[in-house]
Order: structure tokens, then sequence, then C-alpha cells
């Protein structure tokens, strides 16, 4: 495929994706960040700090109004990733159909970029996050990140010089992998933040938030293999033989 | 009787675009410092060190930032 049909291709379907994310965010995700804040405030009116509900307010419709645009910026930035490994890995996948092929390709990034990592670091609400402690979370976080994505990464480049069976190579794959993570998991340091709301509210809004995730790359793949078909029967080279 | 036929053959091209590949990279790694990790940084480079206090790109993306799985305050 030429440049320009493939970054088309890329960049649109993540903001379909990504829009499509920041819609449903508004209605499934909101109340648990409302009810999170909503918490974390009456926190401090108790602790005796002196809250402005005003300005509070204020800043609530100023995050809320960027859901949608962040949605898109997340998911362009994701859709650009998954075309560059879509690029390089789409003949290996299995099969012959390009959409089914994105799906399975987004069902697995999703996998190792946003359900493995949250196994050891889960999305939380607000209120539970401490300022001070951010750029030590974040270094956690990118750490696990980027030891799932390499081994991923390289779990692929070394069975695919493997003489074996499909099935074999999708068992050593999966084997060396697992202990890679599991390992990590458990060499790797706690969130050092404690949780001081309710863990039914933390509990809810990581369930609801890992679906719409889990929903966003579904619809990354779909979208994305849909285009890719229809733009790339541009770039078939038409031979004819007699 | 003579029997002749055509056929056709589709050939995909391999090539990938390496330019393509150059600008999805920039964008990917601009967009996720933008949603899941600017605490001030990028504004404050026209803004300087108010930016850090305002976080006004941090604000904006807070919600999906949370959703999105990302280390917040």
């Amino acid at each position: 495929m030429r440049s320009l049909p493939f970054l088309l291709v890329t960049l649109v379907s993540g903001a379909v994706a990504g829009t499509i994310l920041g819609i449903v965010n508004l209605g499934v995700v909101e109340p648990y960040i409302d009810k999170a804040i909503q918490l974390e405030t009456q926190n401090e009116i108790r602790a005796g700090e002196n809250v402005n509900t005003d300005e509070m307010a204020g800043y609530r419709i100023w995050q809320k109004s960027g859901e949608i645009v962040g949605g898109i910026v997340y998911g362009i930035s994701l859709s650009s990733l998954f075309g560059i490994v879509f690029a390089y890995s789409r003949n290996s996948l299995p099969g012959n159909n390009v959409k089914v092929k994105a799906i399975l390709l987004a069902s697995i990034m999703c996998f190792v970029l946003f359900i493995v990592p949250s196994l050891k670091y889960p999305s939380n609400p607000p209120a539970v996050g401490d300022p001070d402690t951010i750029y030590y979370r974040q270094s956690l976080f990118v750490a696990f990140l980027v030891i799932s994505g390499a081994s991923a990464l390289g779990v692929t480049a070394l069975i695919k010089k493997i003489n074996q069976t499909v099935s074999k190579k999708v068992a050593i794959a999966c084997t060396i992998y697992g202990a890679i993570i599991i390992v990590s998991y458990l060499a790797m340091p706690s969130n050092p933040d404690k949780i001081s709301i309710s863990m039914n509210l933390v509990e809810a809004f990581r369930l609801v938030s890992a679906a719409t995730i889990v929903m966003f790359w579904e619809i990354l793949g779909a979208t994305y293999g849909t285009l890719w078909n229809r733009f790339n029967r541009q770039n078939l080279k038409k031979v004819t033989a007699f | 009787m003579r029997m002749s036929y055509t056929r056709q053959l589709l050939i995909e091209r391999p090539d990938i675009p390496r330019v393509a590949i150059g600008i999805l990279v920039a964008i990917m790694l601009f967009g996720l410092f933008s949603v899941g990790f600017d605490q001030g940084q990028l504004f404050s480079l026209v803004e300087g060190k108010e930016a850090f206090d305002s976080n006004w790109l941090h604000e904006f993306v807070h919600d999906m930032r949370h959703a999105a799985g990302f280390p917040c305050h």
C-alpha cells in the first residue's frame, strides 16, 4: 500500500474507534469518575481544606469536554502503532481474510498492551493517585508496558525461526511470554498509593473502563480491516497472462 | 479445436512505505505522551513554568487518562 492510503486507513480507523470510545466513556465511565471526585472533595472538606466548589465545577466541565478529543488522540496514537505492526505482520497472521487478521491482531495487542499491564497496575479513578508519586508510578507503568510489548515482539521473532508446527510454535510463544510476565509481575514493585475510597467503586470503575478499552481495540481492528480492504484494491497490480 | 483462455493474477506489492512508518511513530509518541503522561511539559515549551501549575492539557484529557488506565494524580 502506498503512503497516503496507508496513513489514511491508519489514522481514520484510530479516529473512528477513539471517537466511539470517548462517546461511550461519557455515558458509562463518567458517572464513576464523578462519584470518585465527589468523594475526594468530601474528604478534603472533612480534612479542613478550603475547597472552591465553583472552581471544581468549572474544572469538571473542562475535563469532561476533553473526553472525546482525548479519545480521538488516544485512538490515533494507538492506531499508529497498530498500523505499523499490521503492515509488518499481516502476512504472518493466520487466514486469508484481512478483516479477521486485523481483529485478531487488535485482540493480541489489547491483551499485551492493556490487559497484561492492567493486571499489575490497574486503572484507578480520581481520588486514588497521590500527586507526589506520579512520576514513580508512570515509570513503573511504562516499564511493565515495555516489558510486555518487547517480550511479545521478541517471542514472535523467535518462533518465526523455529521449525515446528503452528500449534507448537503458539505453545512455545505463550510459555515464554507467560514466564517473562509472571517473573516481572512478582519482581516489580506494587503501586505505592493506598486506596482510601470504597473498593466497590474502584473495582466497578476498573471493570467498566477495561470493557470500553477492549471495545475500542475490537472496533479499531474491524475498522482497520474494512478500510484496508477498500483502499488496498487500488494497489493491486493487475497482470494478465495468456 | 483450439482452446484459449485468459487468466488474471492479482499481485500485492510487498513494500511498506518507510516515510509513512516514520510519521506514524512520531504521531504515536506525541499522542500517547499527550494523553497518558503530560504533566505540563508540552505547554511549558510556550507557557513556561506556569504550565506545570495550570496543567491545561493534563486536565483536558484527564478523564480519558483515567479511563485508559494511565497513572494520574
